[in-house]
């Protein structure tokens, strides 16, 4: 065993120890502590070793501690290859580096094929990467209301990316979180729940079961500082207002963003997507910033008409 | 001292084999992960002066030189030197809780592991904070002894810091041993000094937040 065992209660070290604690003992009734110590320290060192050699035996031992001996296993370590040391290493001639050629000598360009036509020249490059896609993380119904089975995650508040991450319903969110309905005959109780998307039959099916489905938009700096707990996963400026409830706000948490482009803007001004914006969308108002809804645009027209009829009708 | 009462303990806590590997990779995290890692130093283009050549190429019978940064010159710039960096390394939490508890398993078997009620803080009537130590065999001629308590003591501490010097002192350190709170510990603590003195209520705690490899929990949602 490691050195440490050999520090016992009688070895040279202790053996004041000993001495002392029986003065301190020796009035008092008896206890178990020194009956042990005693029983360890009659415990022989060695029986094998003449007793002429014992002194040497006791300079010997100190109470060393079990840091210097502790080591990972040997397979743990693995020794470092040394290339070019000799023939008898395997590594020596070469090097594993082959014969002649810039390989050898240093660096090649990466995908050089020694001088001939390249593979990307000769094939061509294919597939693009897509800048405005997003990565929603799937979140289907059967799964959430598991989560709630299991009390992991609570009906009766809202349901939000920072309850959903932090018991672990999703995970490695990018972009944000799309409700799916898989399952969704599976849902029992009324949930709350506030993500960027969800599937219209999600939708559906929450609001059967008496709960309600808000989409709401989220950056993913956004949703790394909810994770963390450093902002509001639910209200952002743009939020509806509730009598009441002003939002209060700390300077150092930074705000929920809203969005800005005319994609977001129209998705979460959407009703049909129960976009956390379609309050400010009036009835009859389409939610898209272009294209006004035909009531909208009838009726503009029908007013511009009477509007010119009128000034035919002027005298001056 | 006379045991007060008798408490029992899982094998699986404060009864596992000695694993010297564990042990190992524990202390090793540890210490990487104290490295302040603030060693910092100029290359040569972050040297401040200008970047003319000192000198013509040919002619002057004297070396070729470029500008007056170059690490070759006194005043140049460190051509290889050290720059601010992270040294921690990663051990997965369940090894690291494994460490823990083996550390303690190890104390307890040798007899090392004193578990106390409760840690005094200040002046008690009739006590010597020497003569404790000297009397229970807790002391420097017994191997030093590492202090745990629950909270922080200020007046323990005070009065195991030695001073050598002013500004040298290191807190709660001394020729007797080492007084820390329990948040302060690590593994290598543990195995240093000839014992551990701890309060029951610290090892308890120690003990309830290093079993991740055995008690499996359920992450859940929290709500303020």
């Amino acid at each position: 065993m490691a050195p440490v065992s050999s520090a016992g209660k009688g070895s040279s070290v202790f053996r004041g120890y000993e001495e002392r604690r029986a003065q301190q003992f020796s009035n008092m009734p008896p206890q178990i502590v020194p009956i042990l110590g005693k029983t360890l320290s009659e415990v022989p060192a060695s029986r094998a070793i003449a007793p002429f050699l014992l002194p040497f035996l006791h300079t010997q031992q100190r109470a060393a501690s079990i840091l210097s001996s502790l080591s990972d296993n040997q397979s743990a370590y693995k020794k470092r290859i040394r290339r070019g040391r000799g023939p008898a290493s395997g590594k020596g001639k070469t090097a594993g580096r082959g014969y002649n050629g810039q390989k050898q000598k240093g660096k090649a360009p990466r995908g050089f094929n020694g001088g001939q036509t390249t593979l990307e020249v000769v094939k061509g490059l294919r597939g693009f990467n897509n800048v405005f896609s997003v990565d929603m993380i799937p979140l289907n119904l059967n799964r959430l209301q598991a989560w709630v089975d299991q009390g992991r995650i609570d009906a009766s508040k809202p349901i939000t990316i920072k309850e959903l991450g932090e018991s672990r319903c999703v995970n490695n969110v990018k972009d944000g979180v799309k409700l799916l309905a898989r399952g969704s005959e599976e849902i029992k109780n009324p949930l709350n729940v506030i993500v960027s998307r969800a599937s219209a039959s999600a939708i559906k099916a929450i609001e059967n079961a008496g709960g309600t489905v808000t989409t709401r938009f989220y950056t993913p700096f956004a949703i790394q500082k909810i994770l963390k707990g450093r902002m509001d996963p639910i209200n952002s400026l743009s939020s509806q207002p509730v009598e009441g409830q002003e939002p209060t706000r700390s300077p150092f948490i930074p705000r929920l963003p809203d969005p800005t482009s005319r994609k977001n803007l129209e998705y979460y001004r959407d009703p049909a997507h129960r976009g956390y914006l379609s309050y400010q969308v009036a009835e009859g108002e389409s939610p898209s910033l272009f294209w006004k809804a035909k009531a909208v645009r009838d009726s503009k027209r029908r007013t511009a008409g009477k509007a010119k009829s009128a000034a035919d009708n002027r005298i001056w | 001292m006379e045991p007060l009462r008798f408490a029992t303990y899982p094998s699986t806590h404060l009864h596992l084999p000695l694993r010297k590997d564990i042990l190992h990779r524990a202390v090793i995290f540890e210490g990487d992960g104290t490295r302040q890692g603030t060693a910092s130093t100029k290359h040569r283009g972050e040297v401040r002066g200008s970047s003319a050549k000192i000198r013509p190429q040919k002619g002057t019978g004297r070396a070729r030189l470029g500008d007056k940064k170059s690490p070759m010159l006194v005043g140049g710039g460190r051509a290889h030197g050290p720059h601010p960096r992270d040294f921690s390394t990663k051990l997965p939490r369940k090894i690291y809780d494994l460490a823990w508890r083996t550390a303690l398993s190890y104390r307890y078997r040798k007899g090392e592991l004193i578990i106390v009620q409760k840690c005094r803080d200040g002046d008690v009537q009739g006590w010597d904070f020497e003569e404790v130590m000297n009397v229970n065999g807790w002391g420097r001629a017994d191997g030093r002894s590492l202090i745990v308590t629950r909270d922080r003591l200020p007046g323990l501490i005070e009065r195991m810091t030695e001073k050598p010097r002013a500004g040298r002192e290191k807190e709660g350190v001394g020729r007797h041993g080492k007084v820390v709170a329990e948040d302060d510990v690590d593994v290598k603590d543990l195995l240093t000094m000839g014992r551990v003195v701890i309060e029951k209520r610290a090892l308890d705690s120690i003990l309830r937040e290093h079993e991740s490899d055995i008690v499996k929990e359920v992450a859940r949602a929290t709500y303020s």
